[in-house]
């Protein structure tokens, strides 16, 4: 049973080792509900490597991660889906043959059938509308039917973020959104997300500085693996850790 | 039918001659995997090559030591010119297609040897230094299978050497690991890849002359011995030296204790073997969980 | 024109019937038109697995074996009537399918081929020794099915042409049961997991358990194919189950088209054909499929219907594929 009081997600004590490198050191942070959070910190300080664990990619070596407070640590990819946590990955991650409607649809798909091996999807009316409104919340319904791979890179990650959203997530994940895009491009993802933190939990990982702390509620600073920092942007932007470790990076 | 300690010992020590060439096999398999994630479905072709040309090389010379150079050095040539010119345009196409090309391409050298010795293939035999038996006390063994255990001994004691303390050895073993670093250190990628295709196919060629005075040498020997090397790399897990070699003398000694008690069951023991590991440990016994997913 | 083509990727299932319906007019004798129909549908099958859903099986003769030898058994030591026979056949091939893709699908994605070349040579090996029943090297012999009775009419089954005409139906059937599951939700997911498995599984989609349904699917339409060659040939050759036969559709399936609908007929034509019309001129035919094959790989990889597939689409301008469904 959640409250509206009760994280989203917490991890406890998160420990994430590859061989003798420890990527992350016990690491206990909450993330609160229908918030828009940024996971930050320079260059090592393992962003990706936590999204990763939180994502679903691969459970920590150490700890344990609560999703409205039940525990999900160790749970396949493809189970963070059902739950209600979506992904987008770092470097654009598509079906590159499929059309953009199709890799919606396809996406969608997940809520509505999976093993059905008789009924042609051509049939499946409501999913296809569904593709189309989808395609048109992130602002790609002109190219609808053009190929994934064909798509300007800024699109193809803003298709991801479609493709995210198909499984009617709670909790959605960014991972570094608006790398690789242009000013113009990461306008428009920048505004797109906070669109989308309105409705749902939007948690992002990201290096550019100026870009969340425009937009974001709430600040967590990870340093070389560890907790470092978190609140709010006035308080971080004031914190003389965080800025000590940024130092020259602003 | 009662079965006697020695009888035992010396079918065990069957196993393990016989365990000694599936380790060598499984090694050449695991290094072309490990570096260029390529599962030479040409291996047991090699290996048979290597057996044919080394009894032609043995009968024609006399010579079985020269032999014993001079095969894996063809094998491995092969070796060279189908990664330089067969396999590497297939790179970045996905991991199936040079698989498929060394089947394909293992056709061809069936074939090739058909037309070369014929179809019935050649009659082996064991160099006059190395036959009779030596009387380990428990019965007379044979002298060349003794022989087969400490030469492949020292073959993988030689190339673990230059493993660990080359810095070729570095770079394989680094690359295994992960291959963008080692494209970042600068070395040469494709060198490396096509010099370990050679390896990994003179060392099949190396099996095969080495095996060769021990079983039936034709066009067609290759061809099981593929599915029993795959056995062996499954039970040891891909990429694993240690992996190859535990597991080829497993599956060496199961052979040849199942010939013992129920010679029906003796080439389905090992794929049964096999089974029995997939099912409790996928990996295999020292298969790395991380190593490509 | 591409009205026309669209008609026929939506009606693929007609179009083919059309095509077999002809085929055996077209061919130099009619057994020939046989093996073809009884090996393109093996290629079917198999393609679903590895030209859908990208799963490189080196093991697929098991369940082509199983179908042929358990259908085999059960007219000879059963008196099973054919069609009954059949059903136990597939049945087989299922389970087969069931057992071998459980345990082939747990391993890292790469091992798979290995694995299941492994995992098939026990059922080879297996038959093989088991000769008190399955007839060992020699094969069964004895699958005598010279009349059949369908509905009251009896039929001469040992013309070839009233032969192929009898298969071409459960063939049609089951390219009917195959086009339907390609065009279901179902294939969407087999197909998103080929093009980018993580990204499937991020969306949601259970991998494992969808390719081993898809996986047990192949084994039943492979097995099928089994069962109407052992009524062909009346014979089970123990061969039927040794990986080299799970190469030789692997490699109808890349010849011909993988992932196309009809390219699996194309690769189980050619080859066969030209296999019978090598072998008269030489008897090097091994060193000559390896060498079409290898040149295949490297050069047409999408195989001769997946080439002129690929090129007329090109020409016009059908970019998704959800049209032609």
């Amino acid at each position: 049973m959640t409250t509206p009081s009760m994280p989203i997600l917490r991890a406890v004590g998160v420990t994430q080792r590859f061989g003798k490198f420890t990527a992350l050191k016990n690491i206990n942070v909450s993330f609160e509900r229908n918030k828009l959070t940024a996971i930050i910190g320079p260059n090592g300080a393992g962003k990706s490597t936590f999204f990763n664990v939180i994502s679903g990619a691969f459970p920590p070596t150490e700890g344990q991660i609560f999703y409205n407070g039940q525990e999900i640590t160790g749970l396949k990819q493809h189970e963070f889906a059902r739950i209600g946590i979506s992904k987008s990955f770092q470097i654009t991650n598509v079906f590159k043959d499929l059309s953009a409607h199709e890799n919606v649809r396809v996406a969608h798909q997940m809520r509505i059938s999976r093993y059905n091996i008789l009924t042609p999807r051509s049939s499946l009316r409501a999913l296809h509308e569904q593709a189309d409104e989808l395609l048109a919340k992130v602002g790609l319904s002109a190219v609808a039917g053009k190929r994934a791979s064909e798509l300007a890179h800024g699109q193809q990650r803003a298709l991801e973020i479609a493709m995210a959203l198909a499984s009617t997530p709670d909790l959605l994940l960014l991972d570094e959104p608006t790398a690789g895009m242009s000013p113009e491009e990461t306008v428009f993802m920048m505004d797109l997300i906070h669109r989308l933190s309105q409705e749902r939990t939007v948690i992002l990982v990201e290096h550019k500085m100026k870009l969340v702390m425009g937009i974001c509620e709430h600040l967590i600073v990870l340093h070389h693996g560890e907790f470092l920092a978190q609140g709010n942007p006035e308080e971080i932007r004031n914190n003389s850790e965080v800025r000590r470790v940024y130092l020259g990076q602003n | 039918m009662t079965v006697s300690f020695d009888l035992l010992a010396m079918q065990m020590l069957t196993g393990i001659a016989l365990g000694a060439i599936y380790a060598l096999l499984a090694i050449g398999l695991s290094l072309i995997f490990g570096m260029l994630t390529v599962v030479n479905f040409a291996h047991g072709a090699f290996f048979m090559v290597g057996a044919m040309l080394g009894v032609y090389f043995f009968t024609l010379t006399g010579n079985f030591w020269f032999s014993l150079l001079l095969v894996p050095l063809i094998t491995g040539g092969i070796g060279l010119v189908t990664e330089r010119f067969l396999v590497r345009p297939l790179y970045g196409r996905g991991i199936d297609y040079p698989l498929l090309l060394t089947f394909g391409l293992s056709y061809i050298m069936i074939e090739a040897m058909r037309v070369v010795f014929g179809v019935e293939g050649i009659p082996s035999s064991t160099p006059d230094l190395l036959r009779g038996s030596v009387d380990l006390g428990f019965g007379g063994f044979p002298l060349y299978r003794l022989f087969l255990i400490v030469v492949t001994g020292a073959i993988i004691l030689g190339l673990w050497l230059f493993l660990e303390k080359t810095r070729f050895g570095l770079i394989i073993r680094a690359g295994s690991r992960d291959p963008e670093i080692v494209k970042i250190l600068g070395v040469d990628v494709a060198k490396v890849w096509l010099i370990v295709f050679g390896i990994g196919t003179a060392i099949a060629g190396l099996s095969g002359i080495l095996a060769s005075p021990t079983r039936s040498v034709n066009p067609e020997m290759g061809v099981a011995i593929l599915a029993e090397s795959f056995v062996v790399t499954v039970v040891g897990g891909m990429g694993s030296l240690m992996g190859a070699v535990v597991a080829g003398l497993l599956v060496g000694v199961v052979y040849s204790l199942t010939s013992l008690f129920a010679p029906a069951l003796a080439e389905l023991s090992i794929f049964v073997l096999m089974a029995v590991v997939l099912l409790f440990r996928p990996q295999g016994f020292f298969g790395k969980a991380g190593l490509m997913s | 024109m591409k009205e026309l083509y669209i008609q026929l990727s939506r009606h693929r299932v007609l179009a083919v019937t059309a095509v077999l319906l002809l085929f055996p007019w077209v061919m130099p004798y009619e057994a020939l038109a046989v093996n073809i129909l009884i090996f393109g549908l093996f290629a079917v099958g198999y393609n679903l697995l590895f030209g859908y859903t990208g799963l490189l099986s080196f093991g697929h003769a098991a369940f082509f074996g199983i179908g042929s030898y358990f259908t085999g058994m059960s007219i000879v030591y059963l008196a099973m009537p054919w069609y009954l026979a059949i059903v136990v056949g597939v049945l087989a091939s299922l389970v087969g399918g069931l057992l071998i893709g459980f345990l082939a699908i747990r391993t890292r994605g790469i091992y798979f081929a290995m694995v299941t070349l492994a995992l098939g040579q026990i059922v080879y090996y297996a038959f093989y020794k088991a000769d008190k029943w399955t007839g060992g090297e020699n094969g069964l012999r004895g699958v005598k099915v010279a009349q059949i009775d369908i509905f009251g009419i009896q039929i001469n089954f040992v013309d070839p042409i009233t032969k192929y005409y009898v298969l071409l139906v459960f063939v049609v059937i089951a390219l009917w049961f195959v086009s339907r599951v390609l065009a279901s939700p179902f294939g969407a997911v087999i197909e998103a997991i080929r093009e980018n498995e993580k990204r499937a599984a991020a969306c949601g989609f259970d991998v494992m358990r969808t390719k081993l349904l898809a996986f047990v699917i192949s084994a039943g339409i492979c097995g099928l194919a089994g069962c109407l060659r052992a009524l062909h040939l009346s014979i089970v050759p123990v061969d039927s189950l040794h990986y080299l036969q799970s190469g030789q559709v692997v490699m109808m399936s890349l010849l011909g088209g993988m992932g196309t609908f009809f390219g699996p007929f194309v690769g189980a034509g050619v080859l066969l054909y030209l296999e019978d019309v090598i072998t008269t001129l030489t008897k090097h035919w091994m060193a000559i499929v390896g060498a079409i094959f290898v040149c295949f790989v490297l050069f047409f990889p999408k195989g001769i219907w997946g080439t002129i597939l690929h090129r007329t689409e090109r020409r016009l301008s059908i970019t998704a594929h959800e049209e032609l469904r």
